[in-house]
């Protein structure tokens, strides 16, 4: 019996990632092209639309900057806890819990002026995010429960909390019946760049290239990366274990909780339920890709606020833009098979061609450099100290 | 290709065996004759390994060809394997604790309809045919390393192996449990079936088995027909290639000096919440080794953990330098002068994926900084400096330390503890798995260090080592420890009694 088995490759390209990301794009449009003709559009029509409106001109290219900001900042928010081998799965409902608490801190200090109040925002996003995460975080530290349920659990729960100041004590009396909660005051619209976009991007930008330093360049980030890689190791290093997933999560939180209250200040008009939009799960695929890396984090945030952009602007050509959730979760299926195929090839062994088999082995791998960083479970804590 | 000699149970010819950027075995042989044990020697990395891996279906030979009863094989799968009567007894079990000795006996090739009390009868009659007892209705975790090593063979007879493959097996018994194994491989091939036995402890070999075969770097340099011709270092040589012995000259003698290390009334429980430490007092001097001796599994790995801060006590003191650490974190304990080489080199001691820099600094990153920022010249520069002191052969100093050999593992891991001049260091089974040089050049660091005055607490399933290093031997067992001995006026058999828990009033 002939068949075929996955052998690890003696070389690997450099950057393997980089280009099973340009795989998986290439085919997420070939997939894409084929569902767009079998339900009867013309593809070229379509993906001509959708280039046009994301890269062509420096509004396009807004556009596709406010949508990559708080995919970046989500991204981010998961990459942290995922350089700690931890999954922040709710980075949506933490978007929420800071998009929230900043929205009272608005209704308190309306009286502020602009950037104080921004600055206040800002800071309440953050705190509402860390409160939100604070329950996993330490039943994930303390009693070794799965970050991976408690943070999606709570996604629904501050979603919840928002419909629910919709309807009840913060419903906008003005609203003529409407459960909606009223418009963040004028002065505490982030300032704009260019087009759409504003000053949120730099805040990413600057987030990732602080993140960035501290996780490769810091005694704090040694410790966490010790922690993420090797917890026995950290343990012996005298590492607590328990703070540094406590941080690691927390920091995740307020990251999340930031980019809640970005797009607060920055692109919505008022605290709604559907101010998180989906960039909190989008952030997941998003730190994926990236393998945890923020530079790969502000690549992949781009491209997927591209394709969001374009999958908005084909509804005209009665498209769903649904389209752009299938390009983006393609990108996603692409790149992991590429990824699997730039480290291993495929041998077909059989008694014919016994004498130059390879052993099968499973992708992923421990000890695999260039393979996503699959983020271990971390063993519960257990302190000495 | 008709069958060209049928006078063998097993035959690997001209083997070879590539991994990504090693070469395991070079063409090497092995032909066992039916109703023999056949021992497999080699130092580690020599091939022993993965030859047996080819013959278990682990492996695909790139060359080679594989015989078993006469037969050519092409094994896709260990269950090929199995099903050609290979039978393989790993060094780590592959025994599931919560199944019963029958279940895991029959796991994988039970019958369908499953009849315990049928099953458990027949697994009585294999054990008693071959002296091996083992109750088959007790689940396998209450079981000990010993009984644990009977089931993995009473699961290989189950499936009526006519070769049984044996690794290392004597690593984690007992003097009497080792001889009852011995007895128990001999009635195997009194009935006709092969063994392949290997280990490290030639003298076992010598006394159980029939015939060698002696690999070096993926070649066979030696087969021997009868080992009651050869002497013990005729084999020794031919496994190393040399006459070098690999242990270091007992280091001179010197004055003990002041206490850096105690422990004080020390009990602590293991990983099941078992008592693995009782009352444990004991003291190591600056210029001093104390070797701790046992067959493993008495509390060594406990012991070591307690006295780093990676276990907590549930009673006693321990100290380093006289101050009371009982309750200091590892780290804090590292920086009063006590390092530590863990057995578990890469997990412990070292992260694996991480670089080879980052894993130097794991006692040092602390002072590597500049504020907040770590400085990356001078992380990579005392990186240089472990490598080229210690002798550490690696490639780039960012790629991954999992790619270093056993030996450039340890000779890193021992450099960064002796880094800051500790005080104490407790090295637990520093020179296991590593090669000739490597040994040496371990222990010849330990006595450096005893001459430079640190006490060291030598942790060690090898006794020769602990007999040419020690000052002074600690004994333990079941978790005490239950004599001290001199090491130069006390008989080995004397030592083997305390091993084995007989002490003498």
């Amino acid at each position: 019996m002939i068949r075929p088995v996955l052998a690890r490759r003696e070389r690997v390209w450099p950057a393997t990632q980089a280009f099973a990301f340009l795989v998986g794009i290439a085919v997420a449009l070939v997939l894409g092209l084929i569902l767009l003709w079998t339900s009867g559009h013309n593809p070229a029509e379509v993906y001509e639309r959708m280039f046009d409106s994301a890269f062509m001109g420096t509004d396009s290219l807004s556009r596709t900057l406010e949508r990559a900001t708080p995919l970046a900042l989500t991204g981010l928010s998961v990459a942290v806890a995922g350089s700690m081998g931890l999954w922040n799965i709710g980075a949506e409902g933490q978007m929420m819990a800071g998009a929230i608490v900043a929205t009272g801190v608005a209704m308190m200090a309306d009286g502020l002026s602009g950037p104080l109040l921004i600055a206040l925002m800002i800071v309440a996003g953050v705190a509402g995010g860390m409160v939100l995460m604070l329950g996993p975080a330490l039943a994930r530290s303390h009693l070794g429960v799965s970050e991976i349920i408690t943070t999606l659990m709570l996604v629904y729960v501050a979603i919840r909390v928002v419909e629910w100041l919709e309807t009840g004590p913060w419903k906008d009396p003005e609203s003529f019946g409407f459960a909606v909660i009223e418009p963040v005051p004028e002065q505490a619209a982030l300032p704009g760049l260019f087009g759409r976009a504003n000053i949120g991007m730099l805040i990413a930008l600057g987030l990732l290239i602080v993140f960035w330093l501290a996780v490769s360049r810091t005694a704090w980030g040694y410790e966490l990366r010790l922690a993420g890689s090797s917890p026995n190791t950290a343990r012996y290093a005298g590492v607590s274990l328990r703070r540094k997933i406590l941080t690691a999560l927390l920091l995740s939180g307020g990251i999340a909780g930031l980019a809640g209250a970005v797009q607060l200040t920055g692109s919505a008009a008022r605290l709604e339920s559907g101010l998180s939009n989906g960039y909190g799960f989008a952030g997941i695929i998003v730190a994926a890709l990236a393998l945890m890396r923020p530079s790969g984090v502000a690549v992949v945030a781009f491209v997927f606020g591209a394709v969001q952009v374009g999958g908005q602007s084909i509804q005209t050509l009665g498209v769903s833009s649904a389209i752009s959730d299938i390009l983006q979760a393609m990108i996603l299926f692409g790149a992991l098979v590429a990824a699997v195929f730039f480290n291993y090839r495929i041998r077909w062994t059989g008694p014919a061609a016994d004498s130059s088999g390879d052993e099968p082995e499973e992708p992923g791998e421990p000890d695999e450099p260039d393979e996503p960083d699959e983020p271990e479970e971390p063993e519960p804590a257990e302190d000495a100290a | 290709m008709a069958s060209s000699d049928a006078d063998h149970a097993v035959w690997l010819r001209g083997i070879e065996k590539r991994f990504p950027g090693v070469i395991a075995c070079a063409g090497a042989e092995l032909r066992v004759r039916p109703g023999t044990i056949h021992a497999l020697l080699g130092e580690n990395g020599a091939g022993k390994t993965t030859m047996v891996n080819v013959l278990a279906g682990v492996y695909r030979p790139d060359g080679g060809e594989v015989w078993v009863n006469g037969q050519r094989r092409f094994f896709q799968s260990p269950a090929d394997a199995i099903a050609a009567g290979v039978g393989m007894v790993y060094q780590e079990f592959r025994l599931v604790p919560t199944l019963t000795v029958a279940e895991n006996i029959v796991l994988g090739s039970a019958p369908r309809l499953l009849r315990s009390a049928e099953i458990e009868e027949r697994v009585a009659e294999l054990s008693a045919a071959y002296g091996m007892a083992a109750d088959p209705t007790r689940p396998v975790w209450q079981l000990s390393m010993g009984e644990r090593q009977r089931v993995e063979i009473l699961k290989a007879l189950w499936r009526n192996a006519s070769v049984l493959v044996m690794d290392e097996p004597t690593a984690v018994l007992t003097p009497g449990e080792a001889a009852e194994l011995g007895a128990a491989l001999r009635a195997m091939a009194d009935d006709g079936r092969s063994v392949i036995y290997i280990s490290h402890k030639l003298d076992q070999v010598v006394a159980f088995c029939d015939e060698a075969t002696v690999l070096r770097q993926g070649k066979t340099v030696a087969t021997v027909d009868d080992l009651q011709d050869v002497d013990l270092t005729e084999l020794a040589e031919l496994m190393v290639g040399s006459s070098e012995g690999g242990y270091v000259d007992r280091p001179p003698d010197l004055e003990a000096g002041p206490e850096v290390l105690s422990l004080q009334g020390v009990s602590a429980l293991n990983d099941r919440g078992l008592p693995a430490l009782v009352d444990i007092n004991m003291t190591v001097h600056s210029h001093e080794i104390v070797g701790i001796v046992g067959v493993s599994g008495n509390g060594q790995k406990e012991l070591a953990e307690v006295i780093n801060g990676l276990r907590r006590p549930t009673q006693g003191r321990v100290t380093v330098k006289q101050q009371d650490v009982t309750d200091a974190s590892p780290g804090d304990r590292y920086r009063l002068g006590l390092a530590y080489v863990p057995e578990d080199r890469l997990g412990v001691g070292l992260a694996p994926k991480m670089s080879v820099v980052d894993n130097s600094i794991v006692r040092s990153y602390r002072l590597q900084r500049r504020g907040l920022m770590l400085v990356m010249a001078k992380c990579v520069k005392f990186c240089q400096g472990l490598v080229e002191r210690f002798g550490v052969r690696t490639g780039r100093l960012n790629d991954p330390i999992a790619g270093l050999s056993g030996g450039n593992l340890q000779r890193l891991l021992l450099g960064r503890e002796l880094a800051e001049q500790p005080a104490v260091l407790v090295a637990a089974q520093p020179t296991r798995g590593l090669d000739v040089q490597g040994v040496a050049a371990i222990q010849s660091h330990l006595v450096d260090q005893r001459s430079e005055g640190v006490g060291v607490l030598l942790i060690s399933e090898d006794l020769d080592e602990l007999l040419a290093l020690s000052d002074r031997l600690l004994v333990m067992y079941e978790g005490r420890v239950v004599s001290e001995l001199a090491p130069d006026v006390t008989p080995r058999s004397v030592i083997g009694e305390a091993m084995a828990g007989q002490v003498r009033a």
